[in-house]
């Protein structure tokens, strides 16, 4: 097949997998802190994004609607700290896998009667006619989805190494209880690390939802394949999860293409298996030595 | 002793019966919240504004007595096992004359055959799905009181196919979603192309999944293979995604496919990207006869909208009660075994929205699933999406629609 076809369809997935990069990086931040992950993290996407639509609904312009939104998912991931997550770590179970799943479907069924069930295109400034780069059609809304995807991360990366608080997450990440003995307050960072990845749910919701539409279910195929992807790169790999995105997007792609629509799904899951198979913690997670 | 207790039984009966002849109670079964509720609602309201006016003008008249309609409504959600529960429950009353809706082919599964078991009258609307009446002639049912006032995917597929080779579009790709109603879809088009002389050839076969947002890999194919034009099976969503991924790409070819394609979240969704693509109606939101344009501006009036969101749904559930309407009139009973049997053979003509019904039914053969559909390809015609709403694709139609009313109005003033 010709090189273009090959191009489109790599540029096509790659730009796919980004968003499942991203959500996979809201998995991340909170199993940095405290070993947990919020099940219902396709949810929080799903819900900042109808909420971006009521607000603008209520006529309010994109730009003053994309900070709002950002707070209402860092609200929205606190929510899931305090109620799901907190006093089970405390008691050191692992009620929070339960308890997660079950504000995902709180929320679920909360926006199904607040917002119905139906598929709701999602306004955006941003222009979704075709334009050629070097012979490939892309859409400046696909381009705005990888420059937003880069901008946050890489803001979340910086707060994390340049900054006090960042330095404290990075503590509670490497010891949680030598961080504790330093005087770093745990759950303050725990909790600062769910208002973060629920930031990050609400952004990528707000960047996919003028291309997915709005619905109840828009995230439900997005948080699986995110969920490979962070599994396969290893929950604590920081920027492994963009290159595994961008590598599953691509093969899915071209997957579809060569070996027919079928088969998508089927390298993602293959990779899955390979990855927890010969390498458990992930391609770029650190192996872990655990004193008994 | 015997005959107290006959005298009893015949009491009984009687005042059973004079109870069940005060009103003629319906229920109208249909998903009127969630996903599919635009056509769920919009039958729901035609069905009733049908209702409102015969109710209106007196009510039917049965023996001496005028007799109203009394409307039980029930919300099926779109999920088969409230399907199966409303079914239940409606089987379960004894003075129940009949039951008209559904809009999914699954839940019709699901609910049917309670109703069946009890032998009573239900008209399926707008479910178009073919299980929905096969699964009783493969059965083998003898005596059926399940009948269906929509066009089913047979004739859509029939007229998809016949309109791209109308068009001249030779090469055709196939896309279609992974669930049942897309394969059944993909099946019945295949079908239909050998039935019209395989002068189609297809070129490529996709199929996508549920929540599939990028299509680039199978409309790349398609586009790669030469392909005219795009026949399709799948729902609003992912539909709009197809649309949307052609002017990605730079395919440009019409789309063709099933009625799901009028769906209100695919026109949204799809915006602009969405003009120029076709399916099978058969009802379209245009005053072109005095009777559609009473029913648009009274349906607009009565539910305070300047767009009905499935109009297809609405004139069907409109015209559904009419002809209910005429049947127990012509068996003078409530009793729904009677208005079955007077559905089978009705003798006069009723005037619909649609068109006007000369015996849309008739007695059941499980040879023939035909004989309890009452729209054949004559009904049915091509719609087109043009800047959010759907016109006539071809003028021809719209010509034939108006000269048909027209045909049957000096009927009757002679």
């Amino acid at each position: 097949m010709s090189q273009s076809v090959v191009a489109q369809m790599v540029v096509s997935g790659a730009l796919m997998g980004l968003v499942y990069a991203l959500i996979a990086y809201g998995f991340q931040l909170t199993y940095a802190t405290s070993k947990s992950i919020n099940f219902g993290q396709g949810e929080l996407v799903m819900v900042s994004a109808f909420i971006c639509l009521s607000l603008t609904d209520l006529g309010l312009p994109y730009w003053v609607m994309v900070p709002l939104g950002l707070i209402c998912g860092a609200l929205l991931g606190l929510f899931v700290e305090r109620a799901g997550v907190r006093l089970a770590l405390e008691q050191k179970s692992e009620g929070w896998i339960l308890l997660t799943i079950i504000i995902g479907l709180l929320f679920f069924s909360a926006s199904e009667n607040i917002w119905g069930r139906d598929d709701r295109p999602f306004p955006t400034p941003i222009s979704s006619d075709p334009i050629q780069l070097f012979g490939i059609s892309v859409t400046p809304v696909e381009l705005s989805v990888a420059a937003g995807v880069f901008l946050i991360m890489g803001l979340i990366e910086l707060f994390k190494r340049k900054t006090l608080l960042g330095k404290a997450f990075e503590a509670v990440a490497a010891d949680r209880d030598a961080a504790q003995l330093m005087g770093i307050s745990a759950t303050g960072t725990v909790m600062l690390s769910y208002a973060l990845s629920g930031t990050v749910a609400a952004f990528a919701g707000i960047l996919v939802a003028p291309i997915t539409t709005v619905g109840p279910t828009m995230a439900s195929a997005l948080v699986l394949k995110a969920f490979s992807v962070a599994v396969v790169a290893g929950l604590d790999s920081g920027f492994g999860v963009v290159l595994v995105g961008l590598f599953l997007g691509a093969l899915e792609s071209l997957t579809s293409y060569y070996v027919g629509s079928g088969w998508r799904e089927a390298p993602g899951l293959l990779l899955l298996i390979l990855a927890l198979a010969v390498r458990p913690t992930g391609v770029f997670g650190k192996a872990v030595i655990r004193k008994v | 002793m015997k005959k107290a207790l006959i005298a009893t039984l015949l009491l009984s009966l009687a005042a059973t019966q004079a109870f069940a002849a005060d009103v003629i109670k319906i229920a109208i079964t249909g998903p009127f919240t969630g996903g599919s509720a635009p056509m769920g609602a919009s039958m729901r309201d035609g069905a009733k504004l049908a209702i409102a006016e015969i109710n209106g003008a007196g009510g039917v008249k049965v023996g001496a007595r005028m007799l109203k309609f009394e409307v039980l409504e029930r919300d099926d959600e779109a999920k088969n096992e409230r399907g199966a529960l409303i079914g239940q429950e409606l089987a379960s009353m004894n003075d129940l004359s009949g039951v008209i809706g559904s809009v999914n082919t699954g839940v019709v599964l699901a609910g049917d055959k309670h109703l069946q078991e009890k032998g009573i009258t239900k008209i399926i609307t707008p479910a178009a799905g073919s299980a929905s009446m096969t699964q009783w002639s493969k059965a083998g049912v003898k005596d059926l009181s399940i009948f269906r006032f929509a066009a089913h995917d047979g004739i859509q597929a029939a007229m998809v196919v016949e309109e791209a080779v109308n068009r001249k579009l030779f090469k055709v790709a196939l896309l279609h979603d992974s669930t049942n109603y897309g394969a059944s879809g993909r099946d019945d088009l295949l079908n239909q192309i050998k039935k019209q002389g395989n002068k189609l050839q297809v070129v490529a076969t996709e199929k996508f999944n549920i929540g599939d947002k990028d299509m680039t890999a199978q409309l790349l194919r398609a586009k790669n293979s030469g392909a005219q034009a795009i026949l399709i099976w799948g729902i609003g969503p992912e539909l709009a995604a197809i649309a949307n991924g052609m002017a990605k790409i730079g395919f440009k070819a019409p789309m063709i496919g099933g009625w799901t394609l009028s769906m209100s979240n695919f026109i949204d969704n799809a915006g602009k990207n969405g003009n120029g693509t076709m399916m099978p109606q058969t009802f379209i939101e245009e005053p072109i006869t005095p009777k559609a344009k009473a029913f648009i501006q009274g349906y607009h009036k009565a539910y305070k909208v300047s767009r009905i969101p499935s109009p297809v749904s609405a004139a069907q559930g409109y015209d559904a009660v009419y002809i209910f309407a005429a049947a127990v009139k012509q068996a003078q009973s409530t009793d729904t075994h009677k208005i079955k049997a007077a559905l089978e053979n009705l003798k006069d003509p009723v005037q619909g929205v649609i068109a006007t019904w000369q015996k849309p039914f008739s007695a059941w053969d499980p040879a023939n699933e035909d004989s309890h559909e009452a729209f054949r390809r004559d009904q049915v015609v091509m719609g087109m999406v043009k800047d959010g709403h759907v016109v006539f694709a071809n003028n021809a139609d719209r010509q034939r629609l108006i000269k048909s009313a027209t045909a049957v109005k000096g009927k009757n003033v002679k």
